[in-house]
């Protein structure tokens, strides 16, 4: 029967498929379950290969809360975040808005700008970003965290632009003959039908900043001004690398992230979709 | 050209929309009384959404003037005219009730003209009097997705009138619903336009709707006014051949005659079984043949007879024939032999009195007017 026939090679498919699926994904959770276990671990055991340790310990997570400033680089990470994703976000919805609501007769140009701006490594612009950011005296300073990373902002236009594309036409103009003025129309009727867009692209630009490393280093080199990223450097000493220290305080750290995954999975999980991006 | 600054009046001269190198509108002249229910029809294609939009003033006009209540609009943007519209896809705002889509223009006049806009109360008074015009009194609370098609119709309709516009426009209002609720839309349309005395604007491509709700008929032809008038004016007087077959169903017949051509409505002719007539020489337009070469349709009670097959009792016309229309020898006719009813193959004859005929010139345009 080849009814059958095709249910069976579909089943036999799909098996095949989750088999692949599961080992990509273990492929990429084993180096974080090893770390996590192996902060477990006293010293002289960090580099046994047994996964789990026959004497664990929380001695370095007790190290890591006495000896390294855990708070204060959550703190000033979550500062940094919060405040590259906000604006961002304001840039993100004017632009956005302004792109679709206007129709500029130079839309076509700036679109086209914006994706050639994707396209140019953030390496090559951190050295200007840096001198221009360093002459303004924002370094080791929440604004020198945040301010240069709004220039980044052309993917989370993108994003909202297709979104605010994708409302009927019909939709605005009635707002327009309703007399509502530009602004009126993007508070009252745009932003209530992009909420789920705007949360996506919120949550995108938060987990980026948040596990963002070079641009930190270079801005807010000291430990106290520094992110979590760029703190947890102190663990290599010239002595050599307190790897027991180093996972405990990236666990910890981790957990923040962890916790805005758990409440907004499926939010993030549409944002990536959405966006086309891992 | 008389301008008259009564409200709700609109004047358009030379009107010209341009979109790059199309044009959409073409020079064009109209006249839309005040308080007139001015149904605007044409093919898709002929420019008459694009002036209900600039008449909205979401477009601007490339060129010519404009007039509503007398003065020039050029300059004034979308919601600072009398102007309310229903859009075709209703567009109502989906994360509102259905009072707060009603009352959403009231409290932005408010909100820009804290003297002069509407109270509070008085929003809420005119929301409940036009919840109530409308039967929407129990479904305030509701969303736009809890609503049916004809209800969320009837809001938008709502949310048009309750800043009592001038001039209402509506662009294709019945499209969007199943042809059950369109002839209460229809109804509902009309009781509006005589309660709240604006001035409608009415967009569609269906000239059924077109000349049974119309005090004033527009017909439009590439971007221009092919004729406009009362609905009579143009079925018994088309200035064109375009506005001859286009308004009225079935179309109006037409065939050669010297260098134009001549036309005739079927309901007009004067049908006798061909065998039985030649006995009288009839005086006006004699078309003869069979029921195979002549098309026979109708409408009500009458017998339908059409080439090759019997359609209905009802007799609509199901096929388009717009193509062969012009030249061949199918013509429409609406009539039965006494009580006996014509059958494919009949031999037939039509007279249709001299009074009766239309007759174009090589341009497609009316002769005897």
């Amino acid at each position: 029967m080849p009814g059958a026939e095709r249910a069976l090679r579909r089943q036999t498919a799909g098996v095949a498929w989750h088999l692949v699926l599961s080992v990509v994904t273990l492929a990429m959770i084993a180096p974080v379950l090893w770390g996590i276990l192996t902060s477990f671990k006293p010293a002289n055991e960090i580099y046994s290969l047994s996964p789990f340790s026959a004497h664990p310990t929380l001695e370095h997570y007790a190290h890591a809360i006495s000896e390294w400033p855990v708070a204060q680089l959550i703190g000033n990470t979550f500062v940094m975040a919060a405040g590259v994703a906000i604006g961002q976000l304001l840039i993100a919805v004017l632009g956005a808005f302004a792109l679709a609501y206007f129709a500029p007769s130079a839309r076509g140009l700036i679109l086209t700008l914006l994706t050639i701006s994707l396209a140019i490594p953030p390496q090559a612009l951190i050295i200007p970003q840096f001198l221009l950011t360093a002459k303004l005296g924002w370094l080791n300073s929440d604004l020198g965290l945040i301010v240069p990373q709004l220039g980044a902002s052309a993917l989370a236009v993108l994003l909202l632009l297709q979104h605010v594309d994708a409302l009927p036409p019909s939709l605005l103009n009635a707002a327009r003959l309703d007399g509502a003025r530009p602004l009126e129309v993007l508070w009252s009727i745009v932003l209530p039908a992009l909420r789920p867009a705007i949360a996506a692209v919120t949550i995108l630009v938060f987990i980026t900043t948040w596990n963002d490393y070079l641009w930190p280093l270079l801005v807010a080199p000291r430990q106290i001004d520094t992110t979590v990223q760029i703190g947890l450097r102190q663990f290599e000493t010239a002595e050599g690398t307190n790897f027991g220290g180093l996972l405990a305080a990236a666990t910890l750290t981790s957990l923040p992230i962890l916790v805005v995954y758990l409440v907004a999975s499926r939010r993030i999980t549409d944002a990536f979709l959405q966006s086309g991006i891992k | 050209m008389t301008t008259s600054t009564i409200a709700g009046d609109i004047q358009l001269v030379g009107l010209t929309k341009k979109y790059g190198a199309s044009t959409a509108l073409n020079a064009l002249d109209l006249h839309i009384p005040a308080g007139s229910l001015t149904v605007i029809v044409g093919p898709s294609g002929c420019g008459k959404s694009t002036l209900l939009r600039v008449l909205s003033g979401l477009e601007t006009a490339t060129d010519g003037e404009l007039l509503i209540g007398g003065l020039p609009v050029a300059g004034q943007d979308a919601g600072d005219r009398d102007v309310a519209m229903v859009f075709q896809d209703y567009a109502l705002y989906p994360h509102m009730t259905v009072a707060a889509n009603l009352s959403f223009g009231l409290r932005l006049q408010a909100r820009h003209d804290r003297r002069g806009g509407p109270s509070k109360a008085e929003i809420a008074q005119r929301v409940a009097q036009v919840g109530g015009l409308l039967g929407l009194d129990k479904l305030l609370h509701r969303r736009p997705a809890e609503l049916s098609g004809g209800q969320r119709q009837r809001v938008a309709l709502g949310r048009a009138i309750i800043r009592r516009p001038g001039v209402l426009l509506l662009d294709e209002p019945l499209s969007a619903l199943d042809s059950q609720l369109r002839a209460s839309a229809r109804g509902e349309i009309l009781r509006l336009h005589r309660e709240i005395g604006a001035t409608l604007v009415l967009v569609t491509h269906d000239q059924h709707e077109a000349l049974s709700m119309a005090t004033h008929l527009v017909v439009m032809d590439a971007g221009a006014v092919a004729q406009s008038g009362t609905p009579e004016e143009l079925f018994h007087a088309p200035a064109t051949e375009f506005v001859a077959t286009f308004v009225g169903s079935p179309a109006m017949n037409l065939q050669p005659e010297g260098d134009g051509r001549v036309g005739w409505r079927a309901s007009d002719a004067r049908i006798s079984m061909a065998d039985a007539a030649g006995a009288t020489t009839p005086d006006g337009l004699v078309v003869e043949g069979t029921t195979e070469t002549c098309e026979f349709t109708g409408d009500g009670q009458q017998v339908t007879v059409r080439t090759g097959e019997r359609v209905g009792e009802r007799g609509e016309r199901v096929d388009d024939r717009s193509g062969d229309r012009s030249g061949d020898r199918t013509f429409i006719i609406t009539q039965r032999e006494g009580e006996r009813w014509l059958r494919v193959g009949d031999p037939v004859r039509a007279v249709i009195p001299p009074s009766q005929l239309h007759h174009f010139d090589r341009n497609g345009l009316r002769r005897n007017a």
